[in-house]
């Protein structure tokens, strides 16, 4: 079946070209593509002051307080990425999945202090998903504190349900 | 904390685009099954 | 059921090219019909009742949870269509298959409402967990092209006087299209985004506990099976619908 292998190979090759040509755009476009920046590439590229960016990372334990700037509530904490953490306030309410532990995306921009003023705070939540009664198990256990960050690896939990 | 609303209307939305296309595509189904036979009865009257 | 026009041996069993034939794969599908029906309504019942009443709640996200089971299911099955679409448009470009073509333009809308239907239910457990409808991160932006590319094929199948000119441009835009799949599939591992990262993956265990991952296992088939049964049904129609039209081209 000549036509057809001729066909066959025509798509193949425009399809392979094709690829190559989105390979090529994607990593060229890699840096805009991130949807938010690390504590330290922050701290290591820092972009002009007054732009407004997207700092994600870690809320660091034991970090959080509230404080009363100019009469509003607001709320300060470190954001950490393990290697370098910046300080965040933001006045205004709290997604209900954010605490210490707990991965955000805040957006606002870094003044002169290295301070990092949030318009917007957004709680990412982890790919994890157990009930109650196993994350409190593993609490107990000693195996992980919520404040410190994510629960340790799947394989020591995920059978750990109570049978119904 | 309650979010009840938004699964509410997940399941809703849901429920009701699932539902309204599946019943779309049964009865379009119908009715040409339903013309197909009055064609071959006009054709071939037996 | 023996078919002369092929190969002895080939004639009387059931050989699965003959079902390129329009009117075996009418026959055929008739009879499935029902069983197809059946399945997918009765793991769909099992999976939503056990992930509505009878499954744990998060403990940090609670009973919003209750989304994923049919948030991720619908997000698979939105690239998993696209991919059918692909390969109608292989059998159709290359191999000239009779029925590719008209697989395409049923698959497409229900694939379209499929992928309408991730976002929109996305977006509503997003709101509460997140607390946001929306962000411009890779993963949401691929789906949303995803969304886009099914409503471009859908459009070009009608958008030519002549019908085999639309059938090609769509298989065009779907071969052309699949490459959307793996930038969706990898989005969160190749760029920091807002949608977290993959629960399942074939290099470690599941980040999900099984109490979970049952109910979420017979949504996803309920729902696979129900795409199947859909498109069953929109396929056996459009054949049909080209029987009406070559008899009343003939009279």
């Amino acid at each position: 079946m000549k036509r057809k292998t001729k066909r066959l190979w025509i798509t193949l090759s425009a399809m392979g070209s094709f690829a190559i040509a989105i390979i090529l755009i994607l990593s060229a476009f890699s840096s805009n593509l991130v949807y938010f920046k690390a504590p330290s590439q922050l701290i290591n590229h820092p972009t002009e002051q007054g732009t407004t960016i997207r700092l994600g990372g870690m809320v660091m334990a034991n970090s959080l307080h509230y404080s009363h700037k100019d009469q509003t509530p607001t709320a300060q904490f470190k954001v950490t990425d393990g290697q370098a953490a910046i300080e965040v306030h933001y006045t205004g309410i709290l997604p209900d999945l954010f605490r210490e532990g707990q991965s955000v995306i805040a957006i606002g921009s870094l003044d002169k202090n290295n301070v990092f003023t949030a318009n917007e705070v957004l709680a990412k939540h982890d790919e994890t998903y157990m009930p109650k009664e196993v994350a409190e198990a593993l609490r107990k256990s000693g195996k992980w504190d919520p404040k410190y960050g994510p629960p340790p690896d799947a394989q020591t939990w995920d059978h750990m349900t109570k049978p119904k | 904390m309650t979010h009840l609303p938004y699964l509410i209307a997940a399941y809703g939305i849901t429920i009701i685009a699932l539902g309204t296309i599946s019943l779309h595509s049964w009865t379009r189904l119908k009715q040409v099954q339903k013309k197909l036979s009055q064609l071959q009865n006009n054709n071939k009257p037996s | 059921m023996t078919d002369t026009s092929l190969p002895p041996q080939q004639q009387s069993r059931f050989n699965i090219h003959r079902l390129a034939n329009p009117g075996f794969f009418l026959r055929f599908a008739t009879i499935i019909q029902p069983w197809i029906n059946v399945s997918a309504a009765l793991c769909l019942v099992i999976g939503l009742v056990w992930g509505l009443f009878y499954s744990p709640a998060d403990w940090q996200q609670g009973d919003s949870v209750r989304i994923m089971y049919i948030h991720v299911p619908m997000a698979i099955l939105a690239s998993g269509g696209y991919f059918a679409l692909a390969v109608c448009a292989l059998c159709s470009l290359i191999w000239k298959h009779p029925l590719a073509d008209l697989a395409a333009e049923e698959i497409g809308p229900v694939g379209a409402v499929i992928t309408a239907l991730c976002l929109i239910t996305g977006s509503l457990w997003g709101k509460p967990m997140w607390g946001t409808w929306w962000v411009w991160d890779a993963r949401l932006t691929s789906v949303l092209v995803l969304f886009f590319l099914y409503l471009g094929h859908i459009t070009l199948l009608h958008a030519f006087d002549d019908q085999q000119k639309g059938y090609k441009a769509a298989a065009i835009l779907a071969l052309v299209g699949v490459f959307d799949l793996p930038i969706i599939k990898f989005s969160v591992n190749w760029w920091n985004t807002l949608h977290q990262p993959s629960t399942f993956s074939l290099t470690h265990a599941p980040s999900m506990s099984f109490s979970m991952m049952w109910p979420l296992f017979f949504c996803f088939a309920g729902l696979a099976l129900g795409f199947i049964a859909l498109v069953c049904i929109r396929l056996r129609t459009a054949i049909l619908e080209r029987q009406i039209r070559h008899i009343l081209l003939n009279e």
